[in-house]
């Protein structure tokens, strides 16, 4: 630990979660919601566009997980996310393309759109599922890492980093969108068919999957909040108000940074990994810049540095997008434009200030979760 | 002046060619016999082949009134409006009418009991080139003589040289010259004679081009080339120099291109390194800034279509004050509504922008459209000055570079010559200290806001005639005008302006190597690994902290 003293008691992980929890009673109680919801489904059997809605939008929560714990506890933000979420999802898509292949002998329409007699040297092995996982949460770190390590290093910080990320992701938009990189190209990937070995649009699929969505994000909330309720999140939190202290007091930053990180691209690949059997295609879109902000916009909507905010906004914010993208199409860009406004105006803390004026009426004004590095001048660092 | 001089050449070449082919036989040829011509068409085949092909020889010396006739009976029988009554042929004003004149006297008779000649194939054909030849010549209209020689080219053996350099001289259009030009070399260029031949090579290689490159190559699979030596040396000369050329005007017209690139880049890049270095603030609405210029450009346009249509080829000067007042004004109202709020939340400010622009890019959907827009190319931004090989200067582009170099004086003079330049100063070295120094550092922020939005604006207009114009258009430049502004470093207009420049011409030098994607790749990766050695970029603004 780069010289400086661990004076907490060394605790095992397990047994740090249920204080942890017990701090953080509006997380505990999403955590019940999430795998009552998970419970819910194998035991009532909804429609079964339902159950792929619920699924989706636990994939998207795990997404906003993964950008708040750099943005809300690091104070680093990621306008690239989507890149490591699409890393998951194309890994994913691969994985799929060729278990159906290997299944069923009907080649997939990417490789006769490709011409290709069989599927290339790159893709060996990615009819096991569980090299598919390793290679993509590990295609996805290591990209984080040599991205991150180049501009910590460097100290490239807060807007700097935002547009650097943005500009890494519409790069990494425009090389998927060539059709030579030979992963569908702009049509991107689609028919799969089989998962492991069951047809694909079954409704016991469709059921496991959303559950599998819903473990996970209950698994990864709980993670994420055993991580910041110890001392390596006492020490993001202090990073992210004053990097310069903590780093004359001896730590080293750049390691906690990059390590954070690392950590937040895993989580957004998994997400990505989930949602693509899901919603049954990936293409480039994933890539745009566009959703990557969205992502950023979701976490601030329902609060960011807050768990249970990022999982609220996205939810939420995805929820009404289902909505009212089918309702009335025209309006939704300005109902997003809107609520980003009036959340970012209004509502500094997002929707958790609604909630936060509603328990203590006493106290009209919203309690300051606003960390001192947005209090203080300048910002610009 | 390169044009001219290309043209003198063609000239001095087929005066050359023309006096060694001329035959004497022919120059003394009897001027042509209105009766006999006449009767010849209404003769069998070998009868009009004969009389066409002694037209077609003589048609370099005969006098224009003689031509034009003979173009006319030629038409009529094309167009099967010729009625042959024994040995006279009547001109009809269509097929079937039912009086015409006589071909040869003029005078008015009933066309009754006559008939029109068919042409064979071969004699059509014939009949076809000497009609041509007869409208570049005596044609009415530029139109008229451009069908003609379109014909021509068709069937280039059965013209002789000497005919074609009469056209060259007469010619008065010089489009149509230079067509005409170009006719004439690939008529040497496979003429039977050897000599002749080296000569047009020699010519084409000393006006290179892509289109010259492909047409001596062509000659490679030419017979002579294997037989005769002094042949082959010569092409393969005239190859290498054209080739040589070519690249040359190749790589002029990347850089050319690199430059206008950089001159949008740059007017974007400006406004967004003032806001960014006096406020913090990111603006993501700046691309959608570039937009509203481009759509007030388009306003402008109309009203003048309207209103004055005379003054319409003057909309794009005109919309310049217009445009910048625009996106200064929609910049200064978000300011006012909704940036002042998050001058210490710079990421805060960050997401506000997005949903303006996400705002702003519906809107004009909703409101407007979202189809590209139509915009009058005025005189002087269409066109272009050839000026090597296949290097045009072309003026849109050359518009939007003095368009930045203007913009850029402006920018340097409000910056470092008015008291506004001063104050923005100030304020971005240390805004503590510049507000206990009594300026209203608020006002000063709005002021540079609007500036910066409006410097947006005036990008937009300079890209209406070069750029498609929709409601997305901005999403196209945001991404490159950020990396200008972090390259560049915060805040310093020569630090913009050199990673623009940097930045737009690494793209378009990178670009045909290995493709536009690979070229934003590698300027992404090169943007990185530079931060590493100056993460501030290349000219660093000294604020204290």
């Amino acid at each position: 630990m780069s010289g400086a003293v661990d004076l907490s008691p060394r605790v095992p992980a397990v047994r740090r979660i249920g204080p942890a929890l017990g701090s953080d009673p509006l997380l505990a109680s999403l955590v019940v919601l999430v795998l009552a919801a998970a419970l819910g489904l194998v035991l009532l059997q909804p429609a079964p566009y339902l159950v792929n809605m619920v699924g989706q939008l636990a994939a998207f929560a795990i997404l906003a997980v993964s950008l708040d714990l750099v943005w809300g506890y690091l104070g680093i933000l990621s306008l690239g996310h989507g890149l490591f979420f699409a890393i998951g999802g194309y890994v994913c898509a691969m994985h799929l393309l060729a278990h159906a292949y290997a299944v069923t002998g009907t080649a997939p329409d990417l490789m006769q759109f490709m011409g290709w007699k069989s599927l290339p040297a790159y893709w060996t092995g990615l009819t096991s599922a569980p090299y598919a996982l390793v290679l993509a949460l590990g295609l996805a770190a290591a990209v984080a890492f040599v991205f991150g390590l180049a501009s910590f290093r460097s100290r490239v910080n807060g807007v700097y980093f935002s547009i650097i990320s943005q500009a890494l992701v519409y790069v990494a938009m425009l090389l998927m969108f060539r059709n030579d990189t030979g992963l569908g190209g702009n049509n991107g990937m689609t028919g799969f068919s089989v998962l492991f070995g069951w047809p694909m649009g079954s409704p016991g699929v469709v059921t496991g999957l959303a559950v599998a969505a819903l473990l996970t994000l209950a698994g990864v909330l709980v993670g994420a909040k055993v991580l910041v309720a110890s001392p390596i999140g006492r020490r993001m939190l202090a990073c992210r108000d004053d990097e310069a202290r903590l780093r004359t007091l001896g730590y080293s930053t750049t390691r906690l940074k990059l390590g954070i990180w690392c950590l937040s691209a895993v989580i957004a690949a998994l997400a990505g990994l989930l949602y693509v059997p899901q919603v049954g295609i990936i293409n480039p879109r994933v890539l745009s810049p566009d959703l990557s902000i969205e992502i950023a916009v979701w976490v601030a909507i329902g609060g960011m540095g807050r768990l249970g905010g990022a999982v609220i906004g996205a939810v939420a914010v995805n929820a009404l997008k289902f909505w009212l993208s089918a309702a009335m199409p025209e309006a939704w860009p300005f109902i997003l434009s809107g609520l980003v406004l009036a959340v970012v105006l209004g509502l500094p803390n997002g929707l958790l200030d609604l909630a936060a004026l509603r328990l203590r009426p006493a106290s009209l004004k919203p309690t300051s979760l606003k960390p001192t590095w947005l209090r203080r001048g300048g910002g610009l660092r | 002046m390169v044009e001219g001089v290309r043209r003198l050449g063609l000239v001095a070449l087929l005066a050359w060619g023309a006096s060694l082919m001329m035959p004497p036989a022919l120059a003394a040829d009897a001027p042509l016999e209105r009766g006999p011509f006449a009767a010849a068409l209404c003769g069998d085949g070998a009868a009009q082949t004969k009389a066409v092909e002694a037209f077609l020889h003589r048609a370099a010396e005969a006098e224009a009134a003689e031509i034009a006739w003979a173009g006319a009976a030629l038409r009529a029988l094309l167009d099967r409006r010729l009625a042959c009554l024994g040995e006279t042929a009547l001109l009809l004003d269509r097929t079937g009418a039912a009086e015409g004149v006589e071909a040869a006297t003029g005078t008015a008779r009933p066309a009754a009991g006559g008939r029109s000649p068919v042409l064979g194939l071969r004699q059509r054909a014939l009949v076809e080139t000497a009609s041509g030849a007869a409208a570049l010549l005596t044609g009415p209209s530029v139109e008229a003589r451009r069908a003609g020689l379109s014909i021509l080219e068709r069937r280039i053996g059965a013209v002789p040289e000497a005919f074609l350099l009469r056209a060259a001289s007469a010619e008065t259009d010089p489009g149509l010259r230079a067509s005409l030009a170009a006719v004439a070399q690939s008529a040497a260029l496979s003429s039977p004679d050897p000599a002749r031949r080296l000569a047009a090579i020699r010519a084409v290689s000393e006006a290179p081009s892509g289109a010259a490159f492909s047409r001596l190559s062509a000659l490679k699979t030419d017979a002579a080339y294997g037989s005769d030596p002094a042949f082959r040396s010569a092409l393969d000369a005239a190859l290498a120099r054209v080739e040589r050329a070519v690249s040359i005007g190749n790589g002029l017209a990347v850089l050319y291109n690199g430059l206008s690139f950089a001159s949008i880049l740059f007017m974007a890049a400006a406004g967004l390194a003032i806001i960014f270095g006096l406020m913090g603030v990111i603006n993501l609405a700046q691309g959608e800034f570039i937009m509203i210029g481009a759509y007030a450009t388009y306003g402008v346009q109309e009203v003048l279509r309207r209103l004055a249509p005379a003054w319409l080829d003057a909309y794009l000067l005109a919309a310049i004050p217009v445009a910048f007042l625009a996106s200064a004004g929609v910049g200064i109202a978000i300011e006012a509504l909704i940036l002042r709020h998050l001058y210490r939340r710079p990421l805060m400010s960050l997401l506000a922008t997005w949903a303006v622009s996400l705002f702003l890019i519906n809107g004009v959907r909703v409101a407007v459209g979202s189809q590209n827009l139509q915009f009058a190319m005025p005189s002087y931004v269409s066109g272009g000055v050839p000026l090597y090989a296949d290097f045009v200067v072309t003026w849109n582009r050359l518009f939007a570079i003095a368009f930045a170099v203007a913009t850029l004086a402006l920018t340097l003079v409000i910056l470092k010559r008015t008291p506004l330049g001063l104050d923005i100063r100030a304020v971005t070295q240390n805004r503590d200290m510049a507000a206990c120094l009594g300026i209203r550092t608020r006002r000063v922020d709005r002021l540079a806001f609007g500036f910066g939005s409006g410097l947006a604006g005036l990008a937009g207009v300079a890209l209406c005639p070069i750029y498609s114009v929709n409601p997305g258009m901005g999403a196209n430049f945001i991404v490159d005008s950020f990396m200008v502004v972090v390259l560049g470093g915060v805040g310093t207009v020569a630090g913009t302006l050199v990673a623009a420049l940097g930045i737009g011409s690494a793209n378009v030098l990178i670009e045909p190597l290995y493709g536009a994607v690979a070229a934003k790749v590698i300027v992404l990766a090169g943007i990185i690994l530079f931060l590493q050695r100056r993460p501030e970029g290349l000219f660093a603004v000294r604020r204290r902290r």
